[in-house]
């Protein structure tokens, strides 16, 4: 999914995190955003992911506004994935049921958690599990449905290096199976992995690289 | 209670006209030989209603009551008063400690038997025969209890009733009840003491509830942030409350109707204090408590539909 940002501007209350930012995201590629704490990362990533409206700007998908693709949360459970910082699997749930609570095709679970080598901890709670197979498996969900595109908003921010990479690892075998990757960062590394790096500062982009 | 004493004994209850208190009320007893020539009358029977102390006990109900009565009163043990004698209530006697005799205004009876009531209000008595009442409280009858073989024909026959003699009033028991003065500030009472903490406990659901959302919100947001529409993460939180409340409602039932059963039981009311919830009030409360429950559900969660779900997150947690 090719998704277009056209002079995107943010506020929180009066404060402006995101000072018109144009951006293209291209179908199948692995994106990083990087910049230090309050450059507007986060924002952004959650403005392209659907889950916060701009103060002001316009998001294509597909050359589609949000007003014309109807059904946001059906758009977005089969086209876009999500993964956090804090893991934020719901603590009442086993992994396999947080997984299910997204899947449109629960048939897909099993393989994919084996996939993701957390085929043996389905039926346990996210707070009797680690932080990288938790991660995990909030990977899992977001990769359920298959979208077209995963936004990841400092996925490894809480988890040991070899976590991290192995978490970059899982992205780049996805993204190599056709699977878009938004990743918001600010650990270097993540430069390694992605094809376009869009570096922020200040709520605006400051450059493009692409590899 | 005495109403529901009333309530078991007759269709129609015949006083002394215009009398407040049933208590106070003095009728002639041989008016209960022309009530039973009535049409449609199937028994006729005479009550005085008095209190007194009995022994250590500084008040009690006695009930003096004619011949064709006693039916009324199934015996526990020991046979119905003949002349100075009594039957006391099971609670009574338990009261009192089995007592062979009681002493009633300086005059001593021999108790005969005892009986059992389900009714509080009588299971708590002495139970003696008119005449012997009539001496103590010095009236030939307090009320005529008047049961009928149709009661579509109540109001007919309470009309012939009352033509018989200007100074009775005969009302159906359901229309005394319902005018009895002190009937109705129980009631009352009750009812605004009930409805008040009913009230209290609505709102304290329904904040409950709001709480419980608000408290949600990270939750509602994570779900939305992975494609569950706000319609169906709505219905789920309904479906919850749903199920909450009903487990609610059942265990409050449960121990409103324990309560009840406790209170009428225990010692220390000797049966005077009985309560009861009604089909009609467990369903209005039912109708009630539930709806204000999935209210306080709905609303935060309408209003959290219409906010993104990144804020819903960032405001919640999770």
């Amino acid at each position: 999914m090719r998704i277009e940002a056209q002079a995107l501007e943010h506020f929180y209350a009066h404060e402006k995190v995101l000072n018109g930012v144009d951006i293209e995201i291209l179908p199948g590629s692995f994106t990083a955003i990087i910049g230090e704490s309050g450059s507007g990362k986060t924002t952004l990533l959650s403005i392209l992911s659907t889950l916060l409206q701009p103060s002001l700007g316009v998001v294509r998908y597909d050359g589609k506004s949000l007003q014309e693709l109807g059904d946001i949360d059906r758009f977005r459970r089969t086209n876009i994935g999500f993964v956090f910082q804090f893991h934020y699997l719901i603590s009442y749930l086993t992994l396999r049921e947080n997984i299910a609570l997204a899947a449109l095709d629960t048939t897909l679970i099993d393989p994919l958690l084996v996939e993701l080598g957390i085929e043996k901890l389905g039926s346990r709670y996210s707070d009797e599990v680690s932080g990288g197979e938790r991660q995990r498996a909030a990977i899992a969900r977001a990769l359920i449905n298959r979208p077209s595109i995963v936004f990841a908003d400092e996925p490894t921010g809480n988890l040991d290096t070899k976590n991290a990479l192995g978490v970059y690892e899982l992205f780049k075998r996805f993204a190599g199976e056709g699977t878009g990757f938004v990743v918001a960062s600010h650990d270097k590394k993540i430069a390694d992995y992605a094809d376009i790096i869009i570096e922020m500062e200040d709520g605006i982009v400051k450059q493009i690289h692409k590899r | 209670m005495y109403s529901a004493m009333l309530k078991t004994d007759g269709d129609i209850i015949v006083t002394q006209k215009g009398i407040a208190d049933t208590f106070f009320s003095d009728i002639n007893n041989s008016l209960s030989a022309e009530i039973r020539k009535i049409t449609g009358v199937k028994e006729s029977s005479a009550l005085i209603l008095g209190a007194a102390p009995v022994d250590k006990l500084p008040i009690v109900a006695i009930y003096g009551v004619s011949d064709n009565r006693y039916d009324s009163y199934t015996l526990a043990s020991g046979r119905y008063p003949k002349e100075d004698e009594v039957i006391l209530g099971s609670k009574i006697f338990e009261t009192l400690k089995h007592p062979k005799t009681i002493v009633l205004s300086k005059k001593e009876f021999v108790v005969s038997g005892v009986f059992k009531s389900r009714i509080g209000f009588e299971d708590g008595g002495v139970v003696m025969n008119l005449s012997d009442a009539g001496e103590l409280f010095h009236k030939s009858a307090s009320i005529f209890l008047v049961s009928l073989n149709d009661l579509g024909k109540s109001e007919a026959i309470v009309t012939q009733i009352n033509a018989l003699n200007g100074d009775i009033e005969a009302k159906t028991t359901d229309s005394f009840i319902d005018s009895y003065n002190q009937f109705k500030i129980i009631q009352t009472s009750s009812d605004v003491i009930g409805a008040m903490a009913f009230l209290m406990g609505i709102l304290g659901i329904v904040s409950m509830m709001s709480m419980v959302v608000n408290d949600r919100k990270g939750e509602f947001g994570i779900m939305r942030s992975i494609g569950l529409s706000s319609r169906v993460i709505i219905f789920k939180l309904l479906s919850e409350t749903l199920i909450i409340a009903l487990v609610a409602y059942g265990v409050a039932l449960g121990a409103s109707l324990g309560i009840l059963e406790l209170i009428e039981h225990a010692d220390k009311f000797q049966g005077y204090i009985n309560g009861e919830i009604t089909t009609v009030l467990m369903v209005n409360v039912f109708i009630v408590s539930v709806t204000m429950a999935l209210l306080g559900t709905f609303l935060p969660a309408l209003y959290a539909s219409r906010i993104d779900p990144m804020s819903l997150i960032q405001r919640g947690g999770a």
